[in-house]
């Protein structure tokens, strides 16, 4: 029998195999663990992608986003949701009263995007350190902690956390560089916005069996080493600057 | 009903879908929506281009495409592809905990060079067929197969560190 090459297998996970390529792939899979085990990962990355994105589906609407699909001719009736900023202020009094279901009163809308804005957590072995919203990931517990209060000029040798860099990102915020110094190692980058330190990269760190990463600033994985070069505008932070922009709540 | 009307109904229903397609494509939530909004815009700005016996949904997924790469291009190799929008606007279900492996693996889509994230968004999100996607992308079939292998194979492989 011919060897199953990935992109074949691809295909029947995909359900791209007419019948016939599809059953030699499932005669195979009867008595071949390997090519079975091959079938299950490339199954399991759509499952997750779904996992991850489905979710959306059932979101409500941002009112902003559904305004523009109204008729142009209506009347205004309907108050804006505090949270749903038209991109123009004269759609707002163009919106009217419907009965569609994603059209709810400001209020009863922020109440339920309140409740929904439940985030998940991720749980390792030492706490929670990073929260998902919406698909997006933020810091949290002891990872919150320490990038608002943690200066890299005074490291803490036994923090679980140790901060890098400081800098201003090119978009205005202030990003800085951590590592998570427990097993399993990560480092990754933080970014300062309003909903709290929104984290654009988390990256595995390889570390020598059995010890702790040390240095925040050595060996960051290229992921993050990336993420900062495209960031970065003029100079990192010196202790001054850093002292100075905890101060000022890293706005 | 003239065909801005047609359109304008027709996307409707069609807003969770634009939107879940936007989020893998932009990553970011803000981002996300802000890319829904031009692509609305578009969309109706050029509602005589549609005709009715073309499928809305690829027509508009075409233009968020179009939409996604053009913000790209113009921001550069930026990863935020829009400034960033209030806080609190939107929000995850709830319905449960969400494995490590998903928060690895929704990252290491945003890291993908964007060849290879549309595919895997028009196919492994959207559910398009490769043929469907491979038209949408104006590429050959072949090449969409393709892409779509090297994509799998590094997403594959966050799955698989922590499994």
């Amino acid at each position: 029998m011919n060897p199953i090459d990935d992109d074949t297998l691809q295909a029947y996970v995909d359900g791209e195999l007419d019948a016939a390529d599809a059953a030699r792939i499932e005669a195979a899979l009867a008595h071949d663990d390997v090519l079975a085990r091959r079938v299950e990962r490339a199954r399991a990355v759509r499952a997750q992608l779904r996992a991850a994105f489905d979710p959306v589906l059932d979101e409500p609407v941002p009112a902003r986003l559904s305004a523009l699909l109204q008729p142009r001719s209506a009347p205004a009736a309907t108050p804006a949701a505090p949270h749903a900023t038209p991109a123009g202020g004269h759609r707002a009094t163009r919106r009217r009263t419907t009965h569609r279901r994603w059209f709810v009163p400001g209020a009863a809308l922020a109440a339920s995007v309140a409740l929904l804005a439940v985030t998940f957590w991720w749980w390792r072995p030492g706490g929670e350190l990073v929260r998902m919203q919406g698909g997006q990931s933020f810091a949290a517990g002891a990872l919150t902690h320490a990038l608002d209060e943690s200066l890299a000029s005074e490291p803490k040798a036994n923090a679980p956390v140790a901060i890098g860099l400081s800098f201003r990102s090119t978009d205005g915020r202030i990003c800085r560089t951590f590592v998570l110094r427990r097993a399993p190692a990560r480092a990754g980058l933080a970014c300062r916005s309003d909903a709290g330190w929104e984290l654009p990269v988390l990256s595995a760190v390889a570390t020598p069996e059995g010890s702790e990463l040390r240095q925040a600033a050595s060996g960051m994985p290229p992921a993050v080493q990336a993420a900062v070069d495209a960031r970065l505008r003029g100079n990192v932070f010196d202790a001054r600057q850093e002292r100075a922009a905890r101060d000022a709540g890293w706005r | 009903m003239n065909s801005s009307d047609a359109v304008r109904e027709g996307l409707i229903p069609l807003l969770p879908r634009l939107r879940r397609l936007a989020r893998a494509l932009a990553g970011q939530v803000a981002d996300a929506d802000d890319l829904v909004q031009i692509v609305l815009e578009r969309a109706l700005a050029r509602a005589a281009q549609w005709r009715p016996d073309a499928a809305l949904d690829k027509w508009v997924f075409a233009i968020a495409r179009n939409a996604w790469r053009d913000e790209l291009r113009a921001r550069g190799r930026a990863q935020h592809l829009f400034a960033p929008e209030e806080a609190g606007e939107l929000a995850a279900d709830g319905t449960g905990a969400q494995p490590a492996q998903q928060l690895e693996l929704a990252m290491a889509l945003a890291a993908l060079p964007p060849d290879h994230r549309e595919v895997v968004a028009l196919v492994l999100v959207e559910g398009m067929s490769y043929g469907e996607a491979a038209e949408l992308l104006e590429v050959p079939v072949g090449t969409v197969t393709s892409r779509l292998a090297r994509a799998r194979a590094t997403l594959q492989a966050h799955l698989g560190k922590d499994a």
